[in-house]
């Protein structure tokens, strides 16, 4: 089971900030560094670690860290609550 | 106001917000607050590229006000700090509900502005003043450029010359017109175009490609990072039909990139324009055609209509001339009462020009490093990594003059690659090298590499 610490880990790494930041509601662009550029970090983050291939779509609708939770789904990456 | 003028003789232009719809035209846009045309004072705008800003811009823009364009996103002690400087009479910000200082005023249905209350004539401002645009990022010291109606005018007008603008097109504004370039691309595209769509939506969210889809956008501008984030969500794989052109400035593109764009310009019959321009020309100073991105090294191309360059013999920097340049630096309040426009702009840069008259960057003036008494040009030694070594964006930094800090961003990069190109191309040990993963670089506000920031962070972990 993939769980919530090492998720967060990721994207904390991702977008280079504390873990404390993240939470389920934190938003593209809610804080400085999550931007266009860092938003790409993630994604690379996420892929190489669950191995998985998000799409074009996909990239779009990660607009908050409950809805990349959500998005993972589609690929059968459970990460648990 | 030459630029207004020119914007409201083009009467058919509508303004939409993206989100909802809403659609004004320009005869109903920028006359919308009922300003007095003949009151004088300083606006602080701090943009958002949402409708409420490009309307308060034109209201204003109407009046013998100088507006200082700002970014909505600066840090608040940026802010604060600016505004005990200036002391402005007008501050519009939609991220603030209350300024000291100041009260809330509504001048339509959807704009608010605050005005000072305590309002005195201060310094007299000159009334070639008309757009102050901030050139350093979030930190430091706030020094803004002065622009004149006319120097802005003249530049826009260079620009239309080789911008393929039509009537029926439909602009996003996606460039911050807090930047001379998205200045420029607000101005240009009102005077010809038949749609602005304000939005503040960017590449990496749905609605953007939602509203492209609805609006039928014509064009895209970005800096080199947009076009590279472009790539990596497979922008450049498909067709986008309403789509025509695409313009770029901010720096080169790197070879790899370049192909691509290029192969997507002829497959699918699109127009690519790479400028080059600085906030103290007062917008783009060169310019290269799709066709000339074929050509083996990354150009500038050539000089706009109305611009000329010459080359320092000596010092090899780039000098532009065009009646477009700025009238001079503010740092205070007191600095507004001189207009000074020189004639010539020293755009630190070096380059050189080909037997064609096109024109080559090869380095900035100041980023030289000297190793063992060689100088050598920290920009240059970036460049010949980008070209050699695809994938990554570098950074080199000069730790005191006895080794060169690449630093790169793209985990794949070999660091032994880095050392050998600067060993074949450069002739330098491997051992003055040290290289540097960095997971992404700082920013300064203008989208480029944000080297005093790197720089501090050095000294933090030597």
């Amino acid at each position: 089971m993939n769980t919530t610490e090492e998720f967060y880990d990721l994207i904390a790494t991702a977008i280079a900030v504390k873990k404390e930041v993240i939470t389920e509601d934190l938003t593209y662009q809610g804080i400085p560094e999550w931007d266009s550029m860092s938003h790409l970090l993630i994604v690379e983050a996420l892929e190489q670690y669950y191995q998985v291939k998000f799409d074009f779509n996909d990239i779009m609708e990660m607009g908050t860290v409950g809805k990349i939770r959500e998005k993972m789904k589609k690929y059968e990456v459970f990460v648990e609550n | 106001m030459k630029i207004l003028e020119n914007i409201i003789a083009n009467t058919s232009l509508l303004f939409t917000e993206a989100s909802s719809g809403r659609t004004i035209p320009v005869g109903k846009l920028y006359r919308s607050l009922g300003l007095n045309p003949v009151e004088k004072g300083l606006l602080f705008l701090y943009n958002d590229n949402l409708l409420h800003s490009i309307e308060t811009l034109l209201n204003f823009y109407g009046t013998a006000h100088t507006i200082a364009l700002l970014g909505q996103k600066l840090h608040p002690d940026f802010k604060n700090r600016l505004e005990g400087e200036y002391r402005p009479k007008y501050i519009f910000d939609p991220q603030r509900h209350d300024i000291e200082g100041y009260t809330l005023k509504e001048f339509s249905d959807t704009v608010k502005i605050f005005i000072k209350d305590d309002y005195r004539h201060e310094t007299k401002i000159n009334p070639e003043i008309k757009i102050l645009l901030s050139t350093s990022g979030t930190t430091g010291t706030p020094k803004l450029v002065k622009l004149s109606d006319e120097g802005l005018y003249q530049n826009a007008l260079s620009i239309l010359e080789y911008m393929p603008i039509l009537e029926s097109d439909v602009v996003p504004l996606n460039v911050p017109i807090n930047f001379v370039y998205g200045f420029s691309i607000l101005t240009t595209n009102c005077m010809r175009a038949g749609r602005i769509v304000c939005s503040d939506k960017d590449i990496m969210q749905k609605e953007f490609w939602e509203d492209m889809d609805h609006y039928g956008y014509s064009t895209l501008g970005g800096v080199p990072y947009l076009y590279e984030n472009l790539n990596r969500i497979g922008f450049f794989r498909k067709d986008s039909s309403s789509l025509r052109y695409l313009t770029h400035t901010g720096g080169t593109i790197n070879n790899e990139l370049r192909k691509i764009i290029l192969s997507y310009c002829k497959e699918y019959n699109k127009e690519f324009f790479a400028q080059y321009g600085q906030t103290e020309a007062g917008g783009r100073m060169a310019y290269l055609s799709t066709q000339e991105l074929l050509n083996e090294e990354t150009s500038i191309g050539v000089p706009v209509k109305g611009g000329n360059f010459t080359i320092d013999e000596e010092t090899e920097e780039l000098i532009f001339s065009h009646s477009s340049i700025f009238g001079g630096y503010a740092g205070t309040l007191e600095d507004l009462a001189d207009y000074d426009q020189k004639p010539v702009l020293r755009t630190g840069d070096t380059a050189r020009k080909d037997q064609d008259g096109i024109y080559y960057i090869t380095g900035r003036i100041k980023r030289i490093i000297k190793l063992f008494g060689i100088r050598l040009n920290l920009d240059e030694v970036e460049f010949i990594l980008k070209n050699e070594l695809q994938g990554s964006t570098f950074a080199c930094l000069n730790d005191r003059d006895k080794k060169i800090v690449v630093m790169y961003d793209h985990k794949e990069t070999d660091p032994q690659a880095i050392k050998d190109t600067i060993k074949n191309k450069l002739h330098i040990h491997p051992q003055y090298v040290q290289t540097e993963y960095i997971e992404s670089f700082p920013l300064s506000q203008n989208g480029k590499i944000n080297y005093p920031l790197l720089q501090n962070l050095q000294h933090e972990n030597p």
